[in-house]
């Protein structure tokens, strides 16, 4: 048994890594949006959100913001080709980015919470060559 | 021409409808209708985020809202993991204080908690940086790398399965941060400070949680518990509605509770 648990460890690792693989790829697309953000002050969390979508698909991310800060949620997809967005909305379901940008595998938008509470972050994949296409989010705020 | 306007407003309304670009994210979205699989737990928000905004409010005394005694780790697990993430709480409160000796007490305490629940070497690296950016007192990198700290042990904890004791740094680390919220708030009130402990989500995704624990002797650990009914004690306290006043006789109220909750958690016997 001991022999094999080596073995059995590597094939675990081996059957767990593309999951992890795309996941962080799309990871590390959403701290390349996030940069410009940094370089400008922002502070960007080490967090980051992340999993995978079908094409029209889209997930929320619930984010508990405070008035007085000014964020931005960065979006990364790791499929070239992909079209992904990403959109701010209130706890009424209200548009409330104040800036918002898309370009193929990079997206981001700004919110500057006119009141303090749970924001949700709506990240959508409009086009993609892929069936499932992994996003990752991170976000910056000062 | 009466019957003709519904039929040229419909056209008019298709018309612009169809030269809206495909991107244009609708206004307005019924949250009720998107599919609960559809939306991620509520993230967590870092301590400097909220002190962030407290700076922008005024200059409260950081040093005076820093607490001497950190706590000893008591062996309990849950204790431990309210304990984590209380000192990082405290570590934050120290960068605001521009404290560094106190920065690198943190750092070091930090490591011995760790240690307890076996995720230390999670954080050696970030503990290090964290001694050598106080020394050079470069204080946002510091925050950044509490900010690390905290995001490293919940997610060795998670890797070695304890995601309900990962849940709980993520817990301890509010509960300081909405004591020195409150305590800064209650001390020079005004509504746009006060409305900061305005986070209905955060804290029923947070009882939510507790109420999930599966392991039967953590979900009845008295401080776990005890941590679940000041949540509950807590949600009526902080408005209905985004942007309702929340009054100071409120805050008062929260910083007793969250301030018994500190006392508990780094007391000796907890």
């Amino acid at each position: 048994m001991k022999k094999l648990l080596p073995l059995l460890l590597l094939a675990q690792g081996l059957l767990l890594a593309p999951v992890h693989a795309y996941v962080n790829d799309a990871l590390s697309f959403a701290h390349e949006t996030a940069n410009p953000y940094f370089k400008k002050g922002y502070t960007v969390r080490e967090d980051a959100w992340g999993g995978d979508l079908g094409v029209k698909d889209q997930q929320a991310v619930a984010a508990q913001l405070f008035k007085g800060n000014d964020y931005w949620f960065c979006l990364g997809t790791d499929v070239g080709g992909a079209v992904v967005t990403i959109h701010i909305y209130d706890s009424q379901g209200k548009l409330v980015d104040s800036e918002a940008w898309q370009k193929g595998r990079f997206a981001a938008a700004r919110v500057v919470p006119p009141k303090t509470g749970t924001y949700y972050a709506i990240i959508t994949v409009e086009k993609s060559p892929k069936e499932r296409t992994g996003w990752g989010v991170v976000y910056a705020y000062k | 021409m009466t019957k003709t306007i519904p039929f040229l407003a419909a056209a008019i309304f298709l018309t612009v409808a169809h030269a809206v670009p495909a991107q244009t994210p609708p206004a307005s979205i019924d949250l009720s209708k998107f599919p609960a699989r559809a939306v991620s737990d509520v993230v967590v928000p870092v301590p400097s985020e909220i002190f962030v905004v407290l700076d922008k409010l005024g200059t409260p005394n950081w040093r005076a809202e820093q607490h001497k005694a950190l706590g000893k780790n008591t062996g309990n697990r849950p204790q431990v993991a309210l304990l984590l993430g209380t000192v990082i709480a405290e570590g934050f409160i120290a960068v605001e204080a521009e404290d560094s000796q106190r920065v690198k007490e943190i750092g070091r305490e930090l490591l011995v908690l760790a240690e307890a629940i076996n995720v230390r070497k999670a954080v050696i690296a970030r503990c290090k940086s964290v001694t050598e950016k106080a020394n050079a007192k470069e204080w946002q990198a510091v925050r950044t790398e509490f900010d690390g700290a905290l995001q490293d042990v919940r997610g060795a904890m998670q890797e070695l399965g304890d995601d309900d004791l990962a849940q709980l740094v993520s817990m301890g680390g509010w509960i300081r941060g909405t004591e020195v919220l409150t305590s800064v708030v209650q001390k020079n009130y005004s509504p746009a400070g006060a409305e900061l402990l305005h986070q209905p989500q955060l804290i029923n995704y947070f009882t939510n949680r507790l109420d999930r624990i599966k392991n039967t002797r953590l979900g009845k650990d008295g401080l776990v518990v005890r941590t679940g009914k000041m949540l509950v004690a807590i949600r009526p306290l902080i408005g209905k509605d985004d942007g309702s006043i929340i009054p100071v006789e409120n805050v008062r109220r929260i910083n007793k509770m969250t301030t018994e909750m500190v006392v508990a958690i780094t007391s000796p016997g907890a």
